[in-house]
């Protein structure tokens, strides 16, 4: 009972609600009495220390509520979840999707790759005309005019391709895409003839044309050395051409190495001569030194795959032009000089026949 | 609630110091998302920025309630401060070292505070569990005399004690038994 008195006496001194009397004799009490100013001491922290404690916890319970409060305001929880979402694993996602963009690229990349060489397969079609290098052919150009003052410096061509006799009255035969656009045009032989030529006629199909030497100079050619084959040739024969695919002619040698040309083209065959563009319009020949078609052009990105129109459809050609041109018909050379011929032989007489055709446009 | 009231950090320490709730709910709203982010963004949940916030809140409430806040910088990086500080501790606490902080605000040294913050914590933490300890009736006796601050009579109504006398007696008995509780495990650091 005592220290329940005393644990009164302790609360009332530490509220202030001693009067003064009481309290002055207490704190004299406290002075002497350790034991009590200890427990005095102790009383008070422990009163101070559960008041705080409820302190707190009231005003825990007020944050709390102002929490609840915050987020029942801040209803639409899922953008920010999405949010938090976002920023734990940005990086990861990041990561995910530069590899799934890296794939889906790589393979795209690889397949297209693989799908490379088929593409080049069906290829384009590259008709063999000749871009006349302007810039070198300028320059010469400009040497001749200081050496001969007097006379203006030749109009450099701007293509040229190949062409060849079909009669010996003047008229010649080369692909259609060579003269196209042209304004005027010029052959030029390995002897060093040259005439002006007119296009006269064109088989725009098959990519043929006939021009027609229209030059005073022109008296006529000799006879013809080599004859046109009518019928299809065979897989395999040995075949050859001369053309210009450089200033000077080039001879190209290969074989028959499909009876179709370019896609199933039936018109054409395909040779296996390595060609260059300025071939077009060159005679094709076999073994015996008969005409059996007409270069045309090469498949883009493969070799040796060439093309020839066959000489059928030139044939045919020729039948129609006096038709609608109402000239006499066209005497073709009947008589083959070169069969039997070793190929040096043949070629030196062939070669007077093979023009360079050069297009000023 | 008028925002217009708690524009400035003058306004609302003002409103905090005359015990107006709405510049307490006001202030826990401005900068919780703050927060929340920091913690969020440094590999802590949303109880654990709850938690933190409110502990922090807390450090600057008590600041201005004790009339010690000298206030050197914003709310807002006071706040900041504090919860950067606690944070940082209670990752250590999870084993977490080495910790690189993702920063995206400046901070003030506020060391003493969150050392005084976490005293208290660990004596409110030691009360709560003497007052767990104790039982019941005497603990609801205690917090309705000694927090609560009920009159001696309302209590003896409520436990239904025969008078008064019997009713201070029993709660000398139970703060008798706190006491002893309390100060077995409690053992303050001055």
């Amino acid at each position: 009972m005592l220290e329940y008195r005393a644990y009164e006496q302790i609360e009332r001194y530490l509220n202030g609600q001693m009067p003064a009397e009481e309290r002055a004799g207490f704190e004299a009490l406290l002075h002497t009495d350790a034991r009590l100013a200890e427990q005095v001491r102790e009383h008070k922290q422990l009163l101070q220390a559960m008041q705080q404690y409820g302190q707190r916890q009231s005003l825990k319970q007020k944050l709390n509520l102002i929490h609840a409060d915050m987020e029942a305001e801040a209803i639409p929880a899922t953008p920010a979840g999405w949010k938090v979402f976002w920023n734990r694993h940005a990086q990861t996602v990041a990561v995910a999707a530069s590899v799934s963009l890296l794939s889906v690229f790589g393979t795209l990349w690889s397949v297209q790759q693989l799908k490379a060489p088929v593409q080049q397969q069906t290829a384009r079609y590259v008709e063999l005309r000749r871009e006349v290098e302007r810039l070198k052919k300028t320059q010469t150009a400009i040497i001749n005019g200081i050496n001969d003052a007097a006379k203006p410096a030749p109009r450099p061509a701007a293509f040229s391709g190949t062409g060849f006799a079909i009669s010996a009255d003047g008229y010649l035969v080369t692909s259609s895409h060579v003269v196209e656009g042209a304004d005027s045009v010029l052959i030029e032989n390995k002897a060093g003839q040259k005439f002006k030529v007119a296009e006269v006629y064109r088989d725009q199909v098959h990519d043929l044309s006939i021009l027609k030497i229209d030059d005073p100079a022109f008296t006529g050619f000799e006879k013809l050395p080599y004859t046109f084959k009518t019928a299809e040739s065979d897989l395999g024969e040995r075949v050859y051409t001369l053309g210009y695919p450089r200033e000077d002619i080039v001879f190209g040698e290969g074989s028959l190495s499909s009876t179709s040309g370019f896609e199933g083209d039936t018109t054409a065959y395909q040779i296996s001569i390595p060609l260059n563009p300025g071939n077009s319009g060159g005679p094709l020949l076999d073994d015996k030194g008969n005409l059996i078609g007409v270069i045309s052009g090469k498949q883009a990105g493969q070799e040796g795959a060439a093309f020839a129109i066959k000489s059928a459809y030139l044939l045919q050609m020729i039948e129609e032009f006096p038709k609608t041109a109402s000239v006499l018909p066209l005497t073709l050379p009947r008589h083959n000089t070169l069969a039997g011929n070793p190929r040096p032989q043949q070629l030196k007489k062939l070669k007077d026949y093979v023009f360079v055709v050069k297009v000023y446009n | 609630m008028k925002k217009s009231l708690y524009e400035t950090d003058e306004a609302i320490v003002e409103g905090i110091r005359r015990d107006d709730e709405r510049a307490l709910a006001h202030l826990y709203k401005l900068h919780f998302p703050m927060i929340s982010h920091f913690i969020l963004s440094n590999s802590g949940t949303d109880d654990e920025a709850k938690d933190i916030y409110q502990e922090g809140v807390i450090v600057f409430y008590e600041k201005i309630k004790d009339n010690s806040l000298e206030l050197s910088c914003q709310i807002k990086t006071y706040l900041y401060s504090v919860c950067r500080r606690l944070w940082l501790k209670r990752l250590a606490e999870k084993g977490r070292y080495a910790v690189k902080l993702d920063e995206s605000d400046s901070f003030v040294p506020v060391e003493e505070d969150t050392a005084r913050h976490e005293e208290q914590e660990k004596q409110f933490g030691v009360m709560a569990a003497s007052l767990e300890q104790l039982g019941e009736p005497c603990r609801s006796l205690l917090e309705d005399y000694y927090i609560k601050m009920q009159n001696m009579q309302v209590i003896t109504d409520k436990f239904g004690y025969t008078n008064t006398d019997t009713a201070k007696n029993q709660k000398y008995k139970c703060l008798q038994r706190l006491k002893k509780i309390f100060f077995a495990t409690y053992k303050p650091e001055v």
